[in-house]
């Protein structure tokens, strides 16, 4: 069967002259304001097979796609490329109008001048040339561009959401309301989340158990909602529409279909110890829940404080639900998309499972003062359902405070620790503040704060109605707190910045809203699933206005805090967003693959005569076979379309479809035609260093227009006869830029191998008399576009450094060494110079 | 309880003049943050005025000095208010800010590169001018030139003068040379504050001699 798929992704179906047009837009002004449109036409014009060019103000609307379609009628034109945004932005939208017009939609190129040219670059001589031979290269790659199929496969109609907080439990609930079969795999003993641990929402004040708890309840009564709680994801293969997911659910000592949740057990245990759950504020016997609102309520016996007296046996009886020998179970199961809702971690938060003590060095005292608490604390305590029954107390005497004092931004927007703003501190302080005086009405109020974000529906109301309280809120960022030794009080000192006075206040309670970081375990599970971590650790969004939940992952969807910190409406709505996302996946029978695919030459692969099987080893996903005396098969529904394999093959047996090696070789010989010693040939990973290129652009950073960029699925791609080929060429520079190590790679380790082989091939450049600055592998991700433009930077700079003549002579040194490799494959080209029909 | 600083500030509460609005086209210099960011302050910008600095400054609390007024003026280009102001002398460089700043603006820094700018305007504060002449006259910002500092010297089993410039006059000539030439003693404006400190002496001497004929 995965021969056949072979076929009807790799055949040639209608495979036509090259006859290409190119369309140049103008983005409004994003491109035209600083490129010379009719220049650039007159230079596409003169391109080899090119038959067609016009411009378009925006060939992304309606007006300029008619163009296109119109065109490939009139013109007859078999390819098309459009000099415009980024592929990554609109390659899906002109492949869909060359379809739309009865063309093979691979027959379609983009070349990106507004992200690599004009949007990071100065109107200018060198800026218009790098946008020439920018859409040179796209026509020279478009020429030998094959008409491929894309090929389904079948979806399975199931879903999996990892993390049982309210995001990802309105997740599941929609798309089990929606009919399919869902996963909820939580990785502590009940679900819930952080929403379950606070007293009141703002700012409407309702009771947060109050409303979550039917939510989580619904999520066990609905027979689509499989709870699997209290486990850890092992591993994640497969692809959209069949993942395979490994889990790994922990021993509760209790058999769950036998528990009915009856508590004798619990009264029989004479074992407590502090409960996490509870900020460690109260305790729970080494059998319990961690709260009575738990679901799955299911008990749990926590070894690491059993003694083994086994009461709970004899209270649980006939029930015969504890088993001491349980073992922790691994299970899998099949799905066709993830939805990721794994939340966030509050600073100095215990972690479950561990009862550490909070940092020893923590922000003004937390940790060493004993009436410094920070807000989620507050919640438990102020909670009437907490350990103190809804008292706010201190944790010195047990009083109750007179004057309490809260400070803003613990941990956040401080460049020393998360420079990101926690979005819900400014909110919750209010509404803490709202219940604390609620309780005891002599209460005074004191917020130190540096600015008062309160920016959704209501909120605005709910401050005012804080400052008509008598709260103070003071603008000024604490610089120093100090306990009174005598009556554990806390001095707050800082300056009244709207006074601009220093003023001290003297507080009985101390709350710090802390920030909000990454859960434990963000970037392990990132690892997994193979999706990014932006620059503050949260999880990376595949475009921040118009794919907020999506990953760069095809199946796999973002929701609530795990992509950034966000309060409940919001998670909640991002949770029903991502059900949404994932059920255009599993509500169809099958999904399309793109044909990107490797494809092994059976008349070159050498394995037929002797054992080789080098892209056996190279797969990352174990798609290729190699029987002994065969040549060496991909399987096509495994093959993720990286191209490790083809660059690693030493026959050039392997190729991969639509990154062909003539596709790739045109291109860097288009780039590196005119003054090659002055130009940086950059071979950039789709996901990481491709994107962060693209960041570089959106962003607006300039750097010198001396790189000309080349994409490839996967820096495994990047053979070493192109950095040959370059050199050859005269390149002055080669960058080969993929995802971080260790565990950024898209496909799992193309990036281990492509820098193993360029570090390699760096000595043999060396050795042939080049210098070493002269080849760099760099790791860059999507979110690093300052990185890139940093590399370049430098790059430029030792480029300069070096002097043209410098390296004309050490390319002239080296190229007998250099193209040996070149000239044994026959791949350097006989000299055939552009026949123009002038 | 609030305890606002103990001292206390005398304000004009009515004024029978118009309190004029910063102009944005004559008292603003857009250049002056360029400027700051260039020779010491690269972060200026990221400020977000949270009085981390200011409160935490042991200058602030016995004077004027407001760190992060300064650095407010100085963003909106108030380059003349902030460069002719005494505060700005006030800062004993203790890094306490720069240490705590949640932004690394780096306020100490700021504040001497607008001291630098100031100087090269000439406004320098006199104890400022007073100990740069000394590192032109001596060759040291603190010289021993008094004898109590030599006695003392002498009880601990020291040598009256120490083996550094002080004991060398050749070197005094030599460092003399270097602040000629670098531009220093212009940029202090060493000469006319020795005229000025000459002319002092001799009104003090003069005003002496009067009274003791009266």
């Amino acid at each position: 069967m995965t021969e056949s798929k072979t076929d009807t992704a790799t055949k040639v179906v209608d495979f036509r002259e090259p006859r290409v047009g190119v369309f140049l837009c103008h983005c409004g002004l994003n491109i035209a304001g600083t490129l010379d449109m009719d220049d650039l036409e007159e230079y596409s014009k003169k391109l080899a097979d090119v038959v067609f060019v016009k411009q378009n103000r925006y060939t992304c609307a309606d007006p300029g796609q008619d163009e296109i379609r119109k065109a490939i009628a009139e013109h007859d034109l078999t390819r098309v490329v459009v000099a415009a945004c980024s592929p990554r932005m609109h390659e899906p939208t002109f492949r869909t109008t060359v379809k739309d017009a009865g063309l093979n939609e691979f027959y379609f190129e983009m070349a990106n001048i507004r992200e690599h040219c004009s949007w990071c670059h100065p109107k200018g001589e060198a800026t218009q040339e790098k946008a020439k031979e920018i859409i040179k290269m796209a026509v020279a790659k478009a020429r030998l561009l094959a008409p491929l199929q894309k090929f389904e496969v079948p979806v399975t109609p199931k879903a999996m959401v990892i993390g049982g907080g309210v995001t990802g439990i309105h997740s599941a609930l929609d798309l089990a309301n929606m009919g399919f079969k869902t996963y909820l795999v939580e990785r502590d003993e009940s679900i819930g989340g952080h929403m379950a641990q606070l007293d009141k929402t703002f700012p409407t004040l309702d009771c947060s158990i109050c409303i979550e708890g039917p939510k989580m309840v619904e999520c066990s009564r609905n027979p689509n909602i499989e709870i699997i709680s209290y486990a850890d994801i092992l591993s994640v293969d497969g692809y959209i529409g069949n993942f395979r997911v490994k889990i790994l659910k922990k021993a509760r000592y209790v058999i769950q279909s036998e528990c009915t949740g009856c508590g004798e057990c619990v009264e029989s245990c004479p074992i407590e110890y502090p409960n996490s759950w509870e900020q460690n504020l109260g305790t729970r016997k080494a059998i319990s829940i961690p709260f009575p609102q738990a679901v799955p309520l299911v008990f749990t016996i926590n070894m690491d404080h059993c003694i083994e007296c086994f009461m709970c046996i004899d209270a649980c009886g006939d029930r015969q639900a504890i088993n001491f020998s349980q073992e922790p179970e691994e299970i899998e199961v099949e799905v066709g998309t993830i939805v990721v809702a794994t939340g966030f971690h509050s600073m100095y938060e215990p972690i479950p499972g561990s009862e550490s003590k909070p940092a020893e060095k923590g922000y003004y005292g937390y940790g060493k003062f004993d009436n410094v608490l920070t807000a989620l604390e507050v919640e438990r305590l102020v909670c009437a359902g907490g350990p103190t029954g809804g008292e706010v107390i201190r944790r010195s005497d047990g009083k109750h405070p007179k004057r309490v004092g809260f400070i803003q931004c613990v941990g956040s927007r401080d460049i020393n620790k998360y420079e990101y703003c926690s979005n819900f501190c400014c909110m919750y302080t209010i509404k803490n503040s709202v219940l604390i005086k609620e309780h005891e009405p002599d209460t005074e109020i004191y917020i130190f704060y540096i600015d008062m974000r309160t920016s959704g529906k209501g909120y605005e109301d709910f401050y005012r109605r804080g400052r008509e309280s008598g709260f103070t809120f003071i603008k000024g960022r604490p610089y120093e707190v100090i306990e009174d030794p005598d009556t554990k009080n806390l001095i707050i000192r800082t300056e009244d910045a709207l006074l601009g006075e220093p003023i001290e206040v003297e507080v009985d309670l101390l709350i710090l809203s802390t920030a909000g970081e990454p859960s434990e375990g963000t970037n392990e599970l990132g690892s997994k699933l193979h999706i990014t971590r932006s620059g503050d650790g949260f999880f990376m969004e595949s475009h921040p206005k118009l794919k907020p939940l999506d990953t760069p992952v095809d199946g796999i969807y973002l929701a609530g805090a795990c992509q950034g910190l966000k309060d409940i409406p919001y998670s909640v709505a991002q949770g029903s967003g991502a059900a949404a996302r994932a059920a255009t996946v599993l509500s169809k029978k099958t999904v399309e693959i793109e044909p990107i695919v490797a494809v092994i030459d059976p008349e070159t692969c050498v394995n037929t005569d002797r054992k080789c099987g080098i892209c056996v080893d190279k797969c990352p996903y174990g798609a290729i076979n190699a029987l002994e005396g065969k040549a060496a098969v991909v399987n096509v529904a495994n093959c993720h379309g990286c191209g490790t394999c083809v660059a690693s093959c030493p026959q050039d047996a392997i190729t991969q479809m639509h990154f062909t090696d003539e596709q790739i070789m045109a291109q860097i010989r288009a780039a590196l035609e005119d003054k090659a010693e002055e130009k940086i040939l950059v071979f950039a990973c789709n996901w990481c260093c491709y994107s962060g290129s693209d960041l570089a652009g959106t962003s607006r950073f300039e750097y010198p227009p001396t790189a000309r960029i080349i994409r490839v699925m996967c820096s495994g791609r990047v053979d070493t006869d192109f950095v040959a080929e370059a050199y050859r060429l005269g390149a002055g520079m080669v960058l080969v830029g993929g995802c971080h190590l260790p565990t950024d790679c898209h496909y799992i380790s193309g990036n281990w191998v492509a820098k193993e082989r360029i570090e390699r091939y760096a000595k043999v450049v060396e050795g042939a008399g080049i210098s070493p600055e002269r080849l760099r592998w760099k790791e860059i991700s999507a979110a690093e576009g300052l990185i890139f433009v940093n590399t370049i930077k430098e790059m430029s700079q030792q480029l300069e450094d070096i002097g043209i003549d410098k390296i004309k002579e050490e390319n002239e040194k080296a190229r007998k060494r250099i193209e040996a490799p070149l000239r044994r494959k026959g791949l350097i080209p006989t000299v055939k110079v552009a026949e123009s029909d002038e | 309880m609030i305890q606002a600083s103990a001292r206390s500030r005398c304000v004009t509460v009515t004024t029978t003049e118009e309190k004029p609005a910063v102009d944005v086209d004559d008292d603003v210099d857009l250049e002056f943050v360029e400027m700051i960011k260039k020779t010491g302050g690269p972060n200026i910008q990221n400020c977000y005025q949270c009085g981390t600095c200011s409160g935490s400054c042991p200058a602030g609390a016995f004077t004027n000095y407001l760190v992060r007024g300064i650095i407010r003026k100085a963003l909106l280009g108030l380059k003349e208010e902030v460069i002719s102001s005494p505060d700005l002398w006030f800062c004993t460089t203790c890094y306490a800010c720069t240490d705590r700043c949640p932004q690394d603006v780096k306020p100490t820094d700021v504040i001497k590169a607008i001291r630098n700018v100031a100087v090269a305007e000439g406004y320098m504060l006199g104890p400022h001018q007073k100990v740069a002449a000394k590192v032109v006259e001596a060759a040291h910002a603190v010289p021993l030139d008094k004898e109590s500092w030599q006695n003392l010297r002498v009880k601990v089993g020291l040598e009256p003068v120490p083996p550094n410039a002080s004991g060398n006059p050749w070197a005094i000539d030599e460092i003399r040379k270097i602040t000629k030439k670098s531009g220093f003693e212009k940029l202090i404006g060493y000469e006319e504050f020795m005229k000025a400190q000459k002319e002092k002496a001799k009104k003090k001497a003069e005003e002496k001699k009067s009274q003791k004929k009266e």
